[in-house]
């Protein structure tokens, strides 16, 4: 009896110093997920860019802790346990910080599904959170289920995000309009969006733009006459949903099902 | 005069190296600054002053003092008030250099491939000019490098269109910004090195630069080489300002204005300009460098090249328009 108890005792401490305490993110989308992940209390800080709604979903949530702009004095500064960090992050300051023996873990910015699965396992695991990590998958994949069993919309889309963000083949803007059951007519068209002439020969039933608090060069060619012929029957999504993977891809998509079916002409 | 000068700058410089210890994300009093440097074990304070700091600092300093030297044996080489290293396309392929490792993924894959693709890009640069100059004069290596530039820049852009990622491009728009942050003694120890040698080649060049003042045939005829004096110009600013470029990205405007900043106090002639341009050049960096580290606000910070020519630009049109209206 006491021998098990010692066991368990044992246990517990093993896992609670293989779970760093205190978490320090310096990417924006590795934010995403931590913040998703780790509660507050153990969140040292995330990059600033994240309290921004327009790309953040977690805005809300990283205001509740310290925000860092991924420099390496930073991080000294505040010793986290454990530093989470994407390519987006200066390969100057990943370099001085693996020199500096900083814990660092650095995820690839998932651009795929399969990527999401990927990045969000390898965070959940690094920072002891994989009952978490493995919930929100699910959820996820119950979403994307869910989303399958409709019958598909086939509703013929041209998208583009503004900021640079198009919804170019293998981009996770691509990734969402298929899974909210649309066909994207113009995967080819690069970042940033097609181009004027590219969506006359496209012809889609429906405009997906991305919603874009800044204005950017885009917002021109929005205001082409040619563009103007698909008002109302334009959806918005909230550049928020495709510019980071997380698992709240799935409610996205779900949120974009439910749009395009009150958007396609009858 | 020109002793007093040097070593007037000299200090100036380390007080500016040492004023910039201080300042960054986390604020350092003198004492604690002394006890991390003569630590042995380590402490925040160390780690902060000696691991990220000093290097940082170092390179500021590196990187100013070839690019002023680079500009003063220029303008003195082809006798013109305009030549900098960007003029003769080193700059340009350099940054070409780094903008292919970061495009083709060598940058992901270890982090000096940055540093080493640009310093081959500022030599191709450098040879390239040297080549298509041979048998001209002044003119024709000024056209070439101007064509060199152009070509090398269109390239850079060719890539920013191409750039497989949002992530590509963000690297190579930073890069081209310019910037110092968070550069570790791996950087001083693979750019030192090649600043060194360049700085030593260039400051060969200091008394045929003299002779360069009168022309290329009285030069000549005084027994300079001219062919020798460029290609040790040429070769000593590929090396130096390569080197630099490749570690700080592309910081302008330093090589223009550093000569033209000495030379009223030194007088005209070339050879005496060498030396306190490039202190002058390391000062205005290291602060520059200072400043866009405590000017932060909320954003990410300054981009150190953008910095120093928004504050460098008007103040060389003052100084431009004094000197015309001394002239007329």
């Amino acid at each position: 009896m006491r021998s098990a108890v010692a066991a368990i005792a044992l246990l517990l401490a093993t896992g609670a110093a293989a779970a760093p305490v205190r978490v320090m993110s310096i990417s924006e989308c590795t934010d995403q997920l931590v913040l998703a992940l780790v509660p507050p209390a153990r969140i040292v800080s995330v990059t600033w860019l994240s309290r921004d709604p327009t790309t953040s979903l977690m805005a809300h949530a990283a205001g509740q802790v310290g925000v860092n702009h991924g420099l390496a004095e930073e991080v000294l500064r505040d010793h986290p346990d454990l530093v989470v960090a994407d390519s987006f992050a200066a390969p100057t300051t990943r370099a001085l910080l693996h020199r500096l023996n900083v814990p660092m873990i650095e995820v690839a910015s998932p651009e795929t599904i399969g990527a999401i699965r990927e990045a969000t396992r390898q965070i959940a695991r690094a920072v002891g959170a994989l009952p978490r990590g493995a919930m929100l998958l699910a959820r996820m994949d119950r979403t994307f289920a869910d989303l399958a069993a409709d019958p598909p919309l086939g509703v013929r889309v041209v998208a583009w995000g503004g900021g640079g963000f198009g919804a170019s083949r293998g981009s996770l803007f691509d990734a969402l309009l298929t899974a909210a059951g649309a066909t994207n007519v113009a995967p080819d068209a690069g970042r940033g969006g097609p181009d004027v002439e590219r969506l006359l020969v496209a012809a889609p039933t429906l405009l997906v733009m991305g919603a874009d608090a800044a204005p950017d060069l885009h917002a021109n060619v929005a205001a082409h006459p040619v563009v103007r012929r698909w008002q109302g029957r334009s959806v918005t999504v909230p550049q928020a949903h495709y510019f980071c993977g997380t698992p709240f891809i799935g409610d996205a998509a779900l949120a974009l099902r439910r749009q395009l079916h009150a958007a396609v002409p009858r | 005069m020109s002793r007093a000068l040097v070593s007037s700058l000299a200090a100036g410089l380390v007080v500016a190296i040492a004023g910039s210890l201080f300042a960054g994300v986390v604020w350092l009093s003198p004492a604690t600054i002394a006890g991390a440097l003569s630590s042995t074990h380590t402490t925040l304070a160390s780690l902060i002053v000696v691991d990220v700091r000093l290097p940082r600092i170092l390179l500021a300093a590196l990187v100013g003092g070839i690019l002023g030297l680079a500009g003063a044996v220029l303008q003195g080489l082809l006798r013109n008030p305009l030549a900098e290293p960007g003029l003769l396309g080193i700059t340009a392929g350099a940054s070409l250099g780094a903008v292919v490792a970061i495009y083709y993924g060598a940058a992901a894959a270890f982090a000096l491939a940055t540093p080493l693709f640009a310093l081959t890009g500022a030599l191709a640069a450098a040879a390239a000019a040297l080549v298509l100059a041979r048998g001209g004069g002044t003119l024709a290596l000024i056209l070439a490098g101007a064509a060199i530039s152009s070509l090398a820049y269109a390239a850079v852009y060719l890539a920013l269109d191409l750039a497989p990622s949002p992530y590509a491009t963000y690297e190579i728009l930073t890069w081209l910004m310019g910037s110092l942050a968070d550069r570790s003694w791996h950087h001083v120890a693979l750019a030192g090195p090649f600043i060194l040698a360049g700085a030593a080649l260039l400051l060969l060049t200091g008394r045929s630069l003299d002779a360069l003042a009168l022309g290329e045939r009285a030069a000549a005829s005084l027994g300079i080489d001219v062919a020798r004096v460029r290609l040790l110009a040429l070769f000593g600013t590929a090396l130096g300002v390569g080197a630099a470029t490749a570690v700080a990205g592309s910081v302008g405007f330093v090589g223009l204005i550093a000569p033209h900043l000495v030379r009223p106090l030194v007088g005209h002639r070339p050879s005496a300009v060498l030396v306190p341009a490039a202190l002058t050049g390391a000062i205005i960096v290291v602060l520059a460098d200072l400043a866009t580290r405590v000017l932060r606000g909320s954003a990410q910070g300054i981009g150190l090249g953008v910095f120093i020519s928004l504050v460098g630009a008007p103040f060389f049109l003052w100084l431009v328009l004094r000197t015309a209206r001394r002239t007329e």
